[in-house]
């Protein structure tokens, strides 16, 4: 019975084809499918798009959420803190994005803090010749229990004077594809991202001019930290 | 060129067709006439004005796929402070893509848009085709299966508080265009499908 109904279906593919309406449905496919490619076409010589995500050269997951910075909580918006117009010559010094995902329970996150807390002073005082980086850390629950308290008393254990970004549900760390702490992630003005400490080879960063990856070299035991992330790549293409 | 520029231009098509398709538009397709003389059918009007529709809903899907590539590059193409705002939607990467193949809502709209207009044109060029029933509700099951797509898409503008009219203009024409195949269904459950022909005397 089934197979019966198989062939019938199939018989009536098959008459499809070869019946006298058959040019009348191969015609209209042609007009259609000229139409379907012409469009997508236009679409693809007139943009050029990149895909979301934290990998080198995608651009970043926005995220909201609420942010202690020292007086309270106020809601926060990543995407306030970007420059879209920002590009590798722009004579304008927008800021770059140092984004860390910490757990206040995690011991290398706690070992970490305070050279951390010392990176987001002296990336933006007088004397660093780059353009200035805004620390952000999004404080999440993967080891024990925390709460907003643990953060406040983090931060202020650290002397950390930037935001601390309430992510105790891990739904930001999902959309960054972080699943260990620390993680480290140094953004462009305009939202791209330069630096991964999770990427495989984190000895490699994101080139704007040259829109590819590029090595960070000078490091003998291939591993680089954050500092040496913004240290090369905000001075990349400088002089240029 | 503003945004609502380009939009009107989709929707003059839109209701163009959505018109040619009502009883009303039978003076409006005299100037097709002498060029296309199906036209000068019930038939042929509603089959004209179901291809305006499904072309004008291919073009605005196309327009927001590009929205969403130049979204993806950083650019801003059609934000504001208003409730209108398409680039906090089609921006947004929690809801620009569809959850099942993750492509872009725009994508998605230019092949059914597509598919819809391949039914059409088929219908219109062989009317008395053996498989035209088959299409009619072929036309007729993709717009039904577009509403709950309609309705996801309409629950994330809810949800963000934002109304994105690039998208709306794109979720009306299917909704056009299930009427239009609904009509095409009701025509060829008639004698008036071709009146020369009773419905019994059909191939």
């Amino acid at each position: 019975m089934h197979e019966n109904g198989i062939g019938k279906t199939g018989e009536k593919m098959k008459s499809m084809l070869h019946d006298q309406d058959a040019s009348a449905r191969s015609d209209a496919g042609i007009i259609v499918m000229s139409m379907f490619f012409a469009g997508l076409l236009v679409v693809a010589f007139t943009t050029s798009p990149i895909a979301s995500g934290t990998q080198i050269g995608e651009r970043a997951p926005f995220f909201t959420g609420e942010v202690y910075d020292g007086n309270g909580w106020s809601s926060f918006e990543f995407e306030d803190l970007l420059d879209t117009s920002w590009t590798w010559n722009s004579t304008e010094e927008s800021p770059w994005i140092a984004v860390e995902f910490l757990d206040t329970d995690c011991g290398y996150c706690k070992q970490s803090a305070p050279d951390v807390g010392q990176w987001s002073e002296m990336y933006s005082t007088e004397q660093w010749p780059g353009p200035d980086v805004i620390f952000i850390a999004v404080a999440v629950e993967f080891v024990a229990d925390s709460s907003r308290a643990e953060i406040i008393e983090f931060r202020s254990q650290y002397n950390n004077n930037f935001g601390y970004v309430d992510d105790l549900d891990i739904s930001i760390a999902k959309e960054w594809d972080v699943s260990a702490t620390p993680s480290y992630f140094l953004v462009q003005p305009d939202g791209i991202v330069a630096w991964n400490s999770n990427q495989a080879t984190n000895s490699l960063g994101w080139d704007p001019k040259e829109e590819a990856s590029t090595s960070l070299n000078g490091f003998d035991d291939g591993y680089v930290q954050l500092n040496e992330a913004i240290e090369q790549l905000t001075m990349l293409n400088r002089g240029d | 060129m503003n945004e609502y520029a380009i939009l009107s231009i989709h929707g003059a098509i839109i209701l163009f067709g959505a018109f040619l398709m009502t009883p009303m538009g039978s003076g409006i397709s005299s100037m097709f006439h002498s060029r296309y003389p199906s036209t000068t059918t019930r038939r042929g009007q509603v089959l004209a004005g179901l291809m305006f529709v499904c072309l004008g809903g291919f073009t605005v899907s196309a327009q927001t796929l590009w929205m969403h590539n130049k979204l993806s590059e950083g650019a801003s193409v059609c934000g504001g402070d208003t409730i209108l705002n398409c680039d906090g939607l089609i921006g947004n990467t929690a809801y620009n893509t569809d959850p099942l193949l993750d492509q872009p809502w725009g994508l998605i709209g230019m092949v059914a848009f597509t598919l819809l207009l391949w039914f059409v044109i088929t219908i219109a060029k062989e009317p008395m085709s053996t498989e035209t029933p088959l299409f009619i509700k072929g036309g007729l099951g993709a717009t039904v299966a577009g509403l709950p797509v309609i309705a996801l898409l309409v629950s994330y503008e809810i949800k963000e508080g934002l109304i994105c009219p690039f998208c709306t203009v794109a979720h009306i024409t299917n909704v056009i265009a299930l009427i239009g195949f609904f009509i095409l269904f009701k025509m060829y459950e008639s004698d008036n499908w071709a009146p020369e022909l009773k419905k019994s005397s059909r191939k």
